[in-house]
């Protein structure tokens, strides 16, 4: 499989590194060259410095041959851009993207993204740790 | 001092019947009008003419009672109702239009968060009134 | 009309001020509180503090109601999502937005932006023009019907010099509105027009057709 993640900071890194150990061929792009410092050193896939909303950059990074396509930077309307053009600009079959603010769900879902929502997930999971605690303690 | 027009926000906290009667025992020496006005603050969600009801009949009670507290003191008293987005430039407002010599405000003692707090209100009155300010914190009960 | 317009910078504070001037209920809603306390100093109340991508924001503002929503701000990534908020999930019938790098135009368009304006692609229309064999410029964009007008400077080695009107290859569905010669006054052109080189043309045109115009009065 053909994967582009946009921004290599720690959850892109990690995924990069997953993805290319199990012989996927992975670009990763970022704005910050030492972003890429957090690649592992047997990272065997490309690392591209650019703007991942930036379509001449995107086609560098060969979006055209992608099958998948993962937004994960820091800021959110980077990355819920990004997958757009994704989506809609290049047909990408699998766009994921990362964003922190859950309450605009429904405008996601309006526009066909797939995000989830690190904020959600992490507190659905803090309270399934502690639901046991509290069943005893009751 | 000459004060010909007082001008007292009310809101129907407690604090109101102080700044009234304060008001009012301070226009007795010059004859000043007193304006008491409450001022509906409109949601950004509403037009600003929204005629909200409940708000308007919990104004026209703050206001009437504002009279009848007036009435007591034995002094006569205007009253009006506003429309804004926030009070405190309403207020200002109010104060530049009618030309008014000194604009009283009760405020309750309040603690937000475990801290004693001014609010918005009174601080932008504070700072933007062109007239004087007479604020009137009610006692720590 | 109800307007609202995120960032209140360079390009927000004085659209706002317009704005109210013509008699708009114009709300700004702008991050950063000093030039939050700036706006409310200089326009009245009509500013809140906070997020114009932000859901529970827009609901303050009453974004259901606007007529018109406008995003601002320097990053185009914030003024797309904005618009897309304010768009599916508070129905605002329309939404404009300052694109900030001109290639983003398209793509705003095709994601749901009703209305777009990149202040580069305008400062670059007049530099254009100064150019003496450079391409058309557009003067205004009929979007929903596909039309342009156009204005294009004749060279002297166009193919076009000399001609009469009737003799040119125009594309179909253009006309050519008025002929701008120096020192004289602009007249309307008839088929008997002749052009000369250094003639401004103002045309309209289908979109599709500004390569086949361009070759007509440019081409040599």
């Amino acid at each position: 499989m053909n994967v582009i993640i946009v921004g290599c900071g720690r959850v892109g890194a990690q995924l990069a590194a997953l993805l290319d150990a199990e012989g996927h061929k992975v670009t990763v792009l970022d704005i910050d060259t030492s972003s890429f410092e957090r690649l592992p050193s047997s990272f065997g896939g490309t690392s591209l410095l650019g703007d991942g909303t930036n379509q001449k950059v995107l086609k560098k990074a060969g979006i055209e041959g992608a099958d998948a396509f993962v937004a994960v930077t820091q800021e959110d309307n980077c990355n819920v851009m990004a997958a757009q053009v994704a989506k809609h600009i290049f047909s990408v079959r699998k766009v994921v993207c990362r964003i922190y603010d859950p309450l605009r769900k429904d405008v996601y879902d309006a526009l066909g993204l797939e995000a989830i929502s690190p904020t959600t997930v992490f507190a659905q999971l803090l309270k399934e740790k502690l639901e046991p605690e509290a069943e005893s303690a009751s | 001092m000459e004060l010909k027009k007082i001008l007292v926000a009310v809101n129907g906290n407690g604090a109101d019947e102080e700044a009234i009667k304060l008001a009012c025992s301070v226009a007795r020496k010059s004859k000043a009008a007193v304006y008491v006005v409450y001022i509906i603050q409109v949601k950004r969600s509403l037009p600003l003419d929204a005629e909200i009801s409940s708000e308007i009949q919990r104004a026209e009670e703050v206001l009437t009672h504002a009279e009848d507290i007036a009435s007591e003191q034995d002094y006569d008293v205007e009253t009006d109702l506003l429309q804004a987005r926030e009070v405190g430039p309403a207020i200002v407002d109010e104060a530049m239009e009618r030309d008014i010599d000194l604009i009283v405000l009760g405020m309750p003692y309040k603690r937000a968060f475990g801290m004693f707090s001014l609010g918005t209100t009174v601080p932008y009155v504070l700072r933007e009134a062109p007239c004087r300010v007479l604020l009137c914190r009610e006692p720590i009960s | 009309m109800y307007i609202i317009v995120i960032g209140g910078g360079i390009v927000g504070y004085p659209l706002c001020r317009a704005l109210l001037s013509e008699g708009h209920e114009v709300l700004v809603i702008e991050k950063d509180a000093k030039r939050c306390d700036y706006l409310e100093d200089n326009l009245g109340s009509v500013c809140i503090r906070g997020d114009g991508c932000e859901a529970a924001t827009l609901e303050e503002a009453g974004t259901a109601r606007a007529d018109i929503f406008v995003a601002t701000t320097t990053r185009d990534e914030d003024n797309l999502m904005a618009c897309q908020v304010a768009k599916y999930k508070f129905k605002v019938a329309q939404t404009i937005a300052l694109v900030n790098d001109p290639v983003n135009e398209e793509l705003f368009r095709k994601l749901g932006v009703d209305y777009t304006v990149s202040v580069v692609t305008h400062l670059l229309e007049p530099i254009k023009e100064e150019i003496p064999t450079g391409s058309l410029t557009h003067l205004l964009s009929l979007r929903d019907e596909g039309m342009e007008v156009v204005e294009v400077r004749i060279p002297q080695d166009s193919k076009a010099v000399k001609k009469p009107v009737r003799e040119l290859a125009l594309p179909p569905d253009c006309i050519l509105a008025l002929v701008i010669r120096k020192e004289q006054k602009p007249q309307v052109p008839t088929l008997d027009t002749v052009l000369e080189a250094g003639d401004r043309v103002i045309a309209l045109t289908r979109g599709e057709d500004e390569a086949a115009l361009r070759d007509v009065f440019i081409g040599s």
